[in-house]
C-alpha cells in the first residue's frame, strides 16, 4: 500500500480553496440579503474544518510531490470530495433540493457539464446562481491545470505528448510548472473578465453577465434563466458563441506570445481541426435550418453557429427548447458530443488531438495494407509520435465507447427509453450537458428522472471529466496492492 | 500503373458463374408458369456474354497470383459489378422496382444484409424469391472467401491473426489456402442442405425450406414472407433457424477443424466461446427484463430473446416477433449488439468478436501499463504472442467503423430520416444486419418509404461494411494508384 497522506493533504488544500470560494456568494448574499447566508456559512465552516484538519494532520516535512498512483487517487478523490462539499449550500439553501439533486447539480457544475435539476432560475437568489457559475468556473480552472500538470504525468490516453513543449524536454521542471500554471490562470481570469464586461455592454444585468461569463469560458453551460440563452438578445448570443469557441481552445497557446517565443496559434494543427470542425457543422446546420426547416437565413445562421459551437465545445447552452426539428440536428448533436474541444481547455469529449492521431492511424493501416513490409510513423504537430502514444490514444477511444455503452445500458435498465439513454449517456460522459429529447434537456427537466438515473449520470460526468482512467484504475484490486 | 487485365479476367469469371446462378430462377419461374422466366434468361445470357468476352479477351493475362492491388481491385469491383447485375431482375420483372430500390435490394442481397423494399412477399413470384435467397447465399459464400482468404492476406483490421500459412513470409497466396477455401465452401453447402432438410422435417414446404435455409446460413435474412419466421408459428422451425444462424455466425475455420476431427485445435478456439457466451449473456439479460417488466413467461421470454439476440448479433435480421418494438433496455442492448457482429471467418458482419477479444486484452494491458510504466507486458491472443501491430490494426478498424457509423448517420438524417431510424439504419447497414432497431425500419417493415437518397447511402454503407471498409478505403488512397 502506498502512502496516502500526501493525497489527503492535497485534498485538504483543495477544500480550503473551495471554502474560500464559498466566501464570494456568502458576501454577495449578505449584501443583497437573499436569505442564503446561513447555508453558505455552514457549508464554508464545514469545508474549512475538514480541509484544515486534513491539511494539518497530513502535512509532510519539507517538500513532497505526488507519485503516480497517488496522483490518480488525488484526481478522483479531489473531484468527488469537492462535489460533495459543493453540494452542501444547495442542500441547505432555501431551494430545498434533495440530497441526490444537490449532488447531481454540484457534480454537473464541477465537471463543467451543465445539466441541471433546478427550475425557476430566473427568480433564484443571486448567491445560488453565483455559486453554480463559480463551481463551473473552478471546475474549468482545475481541469486546465490538470491538463498541464497532472494528466501528462499520468500518461492518460496519449496525453504524454503534451508533457512538455518540444523545446523543454527535461523530465522535471519544478520551477516552470507553477509559473506556467499561474500564467494560464491569469489568461483564464482575464478572458472571463473581458467576456463579463462585454456581456454587460450587451445589456445583461451585472449578475447575469458575471455568471454567464464564468459558465461560458469554462464550457460549463449553467444558465441564469430556465430557457438557457433564449431570452438574451442577439448580441449576447453571438458573444457567447465567441466565448464558447475560446473556451474550447488550448489556453496554453494564448499565453505563448507573452512568454517571448513565436506565436504558433495558427500553426497548431489541433486548433485548425477544432475550428474547421466547428465551421463545418455550423455550415451544415445552417443549411439544414434554412433549406429544410424553412427558417429565415440570418436566424438559421445564428441558431446553427450557436448550436454547433455550444455542442462541440461541450458547453451545452441552447437557444430554444424546441425538440421538433427533425433528425439532422439531433444526430449532429449526438455525434458532436463525442468530439469535444482541444486538449488544454476546459472542454470535454474525446478531444480533437486524439482524432488527429486516430485519423493518422487509419491512414497508417491503409499504408500497411499496400506496403506490408514498409516502416511508417505517425506525426502530430510535425513531431513523430512514439508507438506508446498511439496505443494509448486508441485504447482511450475504445474505453470511452465502452464506458458510454455501459452507461447507456445502465440508464435503460433504470427505466429510460433506449434512445434517450443513449443521448443522455453521450451528453453526460462528454460533459456536454444538453442531451437530445427530454432527458438532460435545458429546462431543468432532470428533476423528474429516477434517482438511480441521476446517480448514474453524475457518475458518468465524473468519469468523462477525469478522462476515465483514474476512476477505472481505482476499481482494480491491483491498484491498491503493491 | 496496375495491370488491370488479370482483374478483368477475374470479373469475367465471376460474371459467368453469376449467369449460371441466374438460370435457376428462370427455371423456377418456367416450372411455375410465371411470366418472368424470359427476363431471367435474358439477364443470364447477357452476363454470360459479357463475362465470357472479358474472360476470353484477357485469357493470356490470367495470372496465377494477383498482387495486393489487383486483389483489392478484384474484390471491390467484383462486388460492385455483381451488385449492379443482380439489380436487373428487380428492374424488369413484374415487381418493377425503380432504380434506387432495385440497387438497394440487390446490394442488400449480395452483401447478405436483409434490408428490403419489397412488400407483400407472399404474392411475389417464386423466381424473384429464389433470386433474393440465391443472392444472399452467393453473398454469404463471398463473405466466407473474404474472411478466410482475402482479409487475412491483406492484413485488414488485425485479420492477419487468421492466416493459415503461418510460416510463409511471401506476399503471394500459398498453396494451402484454396484447398481450405474449397473445404469451407463445401461445409457451407452441406450446412445449407442439412438445414433445408431439417426445415422440411419440421413441416415446411420444401421450396420455402430451401430458400430460408439459404438465407439463414448466409446470415442474410431475406424471408419468403412479410412476417419473417413468424409466418409458420412452428416452434421446431424456429429452433432450426436459430441453429442455422448460430452456425452461420460462428467461425467456419472452426467447423473445418471439427470436420477434420482436429479436436485439440478446435478446443483452443476462444472466439467461439466468447461468441456463445456473449449471445447467452445478452439473451438471459433480455429474458430477465421481459419477465420482470412485461410479465412474459420465462421460457417464452428466453426463446424470444435468444432468437432476437442471435438474429441481431449474426446480422441475419430474422424475427419471430417484432423485436424493434421492444422499449428501453432490450432495445438499447440490441442496438449495441449490432456493432458486435459475429465471428471472423463467418458469414456475419459487424466489428467481429475476435476484435473485441483483442480490444479487451489491449485495454487490460493499457491499464496495467498506467500503473507500472516500466514493466514489459506483451499482448496475447489464444495463448500465443500477438504482434503489437495487430492491436493497432484492430483499434484503427474500430475507429474507422465508428467514424463511418457517425458519418452515415449524419448523412441519413440529412436526407430526412429521424434521429432513431437514422442511427439504427446506419448501424445496421454497416453491420450487414438489415432491419434497424427502430419500429419504422424494423424486421417486419420495409425501407420502401425511406427517401431515395437514403437508400443509395445505405447501399454504399452495406458494401462498405461487407468489404470491411479498408478494402474500399485502399482504392481511394493516393498511394494505391501510384505504386
Amino acid at each position: 500500500m502506498f502512502d496516502i497522506r500526501p493525497v489527503l493533504f492535497a485534498n485538504g488544500v483543495l477544500l480550503l480553496v473551495l471554502a474560500a470560494a464559498m466566501g464570494v456568494p456568502l458576501l454577495v448574499d449578505l449584501a443583497v440579503t437573499g436569505g442564503e447566508a446561513p447555508a453558505f456559512a455552514a457549508a464554508m465552516a464545514a469545508s474549512l474544518f475538514v480541509g484544515a484538519a486534513l491539511a494539518f494532520s497530513c502535512r509532510g516535512r519539507g517538500h513532497f510531490g505526488l507519485g503516480g498512483r497517488q496522483a490518480f487517487l488525488f484526481a478522483a478523490s479531489g473531484l468527488g470530495l469537492a462535489a460533495l462539499f459543493g453540494a452542501v449550500p444547495l442542500l441547505l439553501g432555501s431551494r430545498h433540493l434533495t440530497a441526490i439533486d444537490a449532488l447531481f447539480e454540484a457534480v454537473s457544475g464541477l465537471t463543467t457539464t451543465g445539466a441541471t435539476v433546478m427550475t425557476g432560475l430566473d427568480h433564484a437568489p443571486a448567491a445560488i446562481l453565483l455559486w453554480r457559475a463559480l463551481l463551473q468556473w473552478l471546475g474549468g480552472a482545475a481541469l486546465i491545470i490538470a491538463a498541464l500538470a497532472l494528466l501528462p504525468m499520468l500518461r492518460i490516453g496519449g496525453m504524454q505528448i503534451f508533457r512538455v513543449d518540444s523545446s523543454e524536454r527535461t523530465e522535471n521542471q519544478p520551477t516552470r510548472l507553477p509559473r506556467r500554471a499561474g500564467a494560464l490562470m491569469l489568461a483564464y481570469l482575464l478572458l472571463t473578465v473581458a467576456l463579463a464586461l462585454a456581456f454587460g455592454a450587451a445589456g445583461l444585468t451585472r449578475l447575469e453577465a458575471v455568471c454567464l461569463a464564468m459558465s461560458t469560458l469554462s464550457t460549463g453551460g449553467f444558465s441564469t434563466s430556465d430557457g438557457s440563452l433564449a431570452k438574451f438578445g442577439d448580441a449576447a448570443q453571438w458573444l457567447c458563441v465567441v466565448g464558447m469557441l475560446l473556451g474550447g481552445i488550448n489556453l496554453a497557446l494564448l499565453i505563448v506570445p507573452w512568454r517571448g517565443s513565436r506565436w504558433r496559434f495558427f500553426k497548431d494543427t489541433q486548433i485548425r481541426w477544432y475550428f474547421f470542425t466547428a465551421l463545418g457543422f455550423a455550415l451544415l446546420l445552417t443549411f439544414w435550418y434554412w433549406a429544410v426547416a424553412g427558417r429565415p437565413a440570418y436566424d438559421s445562421l445564428r441558431q446553427a453557429s450557436f448550436d454547433a459551437v455550444s455542442t462541440l465545445s461541450t458547453t451545452g447552452f441552447r437557444l430554444s427548447d424546441d425538440h421538433s426539428w427533425g433528425g439532422f440536428p439531433h444526430v449532429a448533436f449526438f455525434v458532436m458530443c463525442f468530439i469535444g474541444g482541444c486538449t488544454g481547455s476546459a472542454a470535454g469529449g474525446i478531444k480533437t488531438f486524439r482524432y488527429e492521431v486516430l485519423f493518422a492511424v487509419g491512414r497508417l493501416h491503409v499504408d500497411r495494407m499496400l506496403y506490408p513490409h514498409g516502416v511508417f510513423s505517425v506525426t502530430f504537430n510535425r513531431l513523430r509520435l512514439p508507438d506508446a502514444v498511439l496505443r494509448s490514444v486508441l485504447g482511450f477511444f475504445i474505453l470511452y465507447f465502452c464506458c458510454f455503452a455501459t452507461l447507456a445500458t445502465g440508464l435503460a435498465i433504470v427505466g429510460l427509453d433506449a434512445w434517450s439513454s443513449l443521448a443522455a449517456a453521450a451528453a453526460a460522459i462528454g460533459n456536454v450537458g444538453a442531451g437530445i429529447g427530454p432527458v438532460l434537456g435545458v429546462a431543468g427537466g432532470d428533476h423528474a428522472l429516477p434517482v438511480a438515473a441521476k446517480a448514474l449520470l453524475a457518475f458518468g460526468m465524473l468519469l468523462g471529466r477525469l478522462e476515465l482512467a483514474p476512476v477505472l484504475l481505482l476499481a482494480l484490486p491491483s491498484f491498491w496492492k503493491d | 500503373m496496375i495491370d488491370l487485365r488479370p482483374v478483368l479476367w477475374g470479373i469475367g469469371a465471376l460474371l459467368s458463374l453469376f449467369a449460371l446462378a441466374a438460370m435457376l430462377p428462370a427455371l423456377a419461374d418456367w416450372l411455375q408458369d410465371d411470366a418472368d422466366w424470359p427476363v431471367f434468361l435474358a439477364i443470364a445470357g447477357l452476363s454470360l456474354f459479357i463475362g465470357l468476352v472479358l474472360v476470353l479477351a484477357n485469357l493470356q493475362h490470367r495470372a496465377r497470383q494477383l498482387s495486393i492491388r489487383q486483389g483489392i481491385l478484384l474484390v471491390v469491383f467484383g462486388w460492385l459489378v455483381l451488385a449492379a447485375a443482380a439489380a436487373l431482375p428487380f428492374l424488369f420483372c413484374h415487381v418493377h422496382l425503380d432504380r434506387s430500390d432495385a440497387i438497394f435490394e440487390a446490394v442488400s442481397g449480395i452483401t447478405a444484409t436483409d434490408a428490403t423494399v419489397l412488400r407483400r412477399l407472399d404474392r411475389v413470384s417464386p423466381g424473384i424469391l429464389l433470386w433474393r435467397a440465391l443472392l444472399q447465399w452467393l453473398g454469404g459464400g463471398g463473405a466466407l472467401t473474404l474472411g478466410v482468404l482475402v482479409l487475412p492476406r491483406f492484413n485488414v483490421g488485425g485479420m492477419e491473426l487468421f492466416r493459415t500459412e503461418t510460416t510463409s513470409l511471401d506476399d503471394r497466396l500459398a498453396y494451402r489456402a484454396p484447398r481450405l477455401l474449397r473445404g469451407i465452401l463445401l461445409i457451407y453447402l452441406s450446412f445449407t442442405l442439412v438445414l433445408a432438410g431439417l426445415l422440411v422435417l419440421a413441416g415446411i414446404d420444401p421450396f420455402a425450406a430451401l430458400l430460408e435455409a439459404m438465407s439463414t446460413i448466409s446470415c442474410g435474412g431475406f424471408s419468403t414472407s412479410d412476417r419473417s419466421i413468424g409466418q409458420w408459428h412452428n416452434a421446431a422451425a424456429d429452433w432450426v433457424i436459430l441453429l442455422g444462424m448460430l452456425l452461420g455466425g460462428a467461425p467456419f475455420l472452426w467447423h473445418w477443424q471439427l470436420a477434420r476431427r482436429q479436436w485439440r485445435v478446435a478446443r483452443q478456439n476462444s472466439q467461439i466461446r466468447w461468441y456463445l457466451a456473449l449471445i447467452m449473456a445478452a439473451a438471459l439479460a433480455i429474458a430477465l427484463w421481459l419477465v420482470l417488466a412485461q410479465n412474459t413467461k420465462p421460457l417464452v421470454a428466453l426463446r424470444q430473446s435468444l432468437f432476437a439476440v442471435t438474429s441481431v448479433m449474426t446480422g441475419t435480421g430474422f424475427a419471430t416477433l417484432d423485436w424493434s418494438s421492444w422499449t428501453g433496455f432490450p432495445l438499447a442492448l440490441l442496438f449495441l449488439l449490432t456493432f458486435v457482429g459475429g465471428c471472423a471467418g463467418s458469414t456475419a458482419g459487424g466489428i467481429k468478436v475476435f476484435r473485441l477479444q483483442v480490444l479487451f486484452a489491449n485495454a487490460r494491458l493499457q491499464l496495467r501499463r498506467l500503473m507500472r510504466p516500466h514493466e514489459v507486458l506483451l499482448p496475447r491472443f489464444e495463448g500465443r504472442r500477438m504482434p503489437e501491430s495487430v492491436a493497432e490494426s484492430v483499434l484503427g478498424f474500430v475507429f474507422v467503423y465508428t467514424l463511418s457509423f457517425a458519418l452515415l448517420g449524419l448523412a441519413l438524417s440529412f436526407c430526412g430520416m429521424d434521429f432513431a431510424p437514422a442511427l439504427a439504419a446506419a448501424a445496421s447497414a454497416l453491420a450487414n444486419l438489415g432491419p434497424g432497431i427502430s419500429p419504422a425500419i424494423g424486421p417486419l417493415s420495409s425501407f420502401a418509404d425511406q427517401p431515395d437518397a437514403a437508400k443509395w447511402l445505405l447501399s454504399a454503407g452495406m458494401l462498405f461494411g461487407r468489404l470491411e471498409m479498408f478494402l474500399v478505403l485502399a482504392v481511394f488512397s493516393r498511394d494505391f494508384w501510384r505504386g
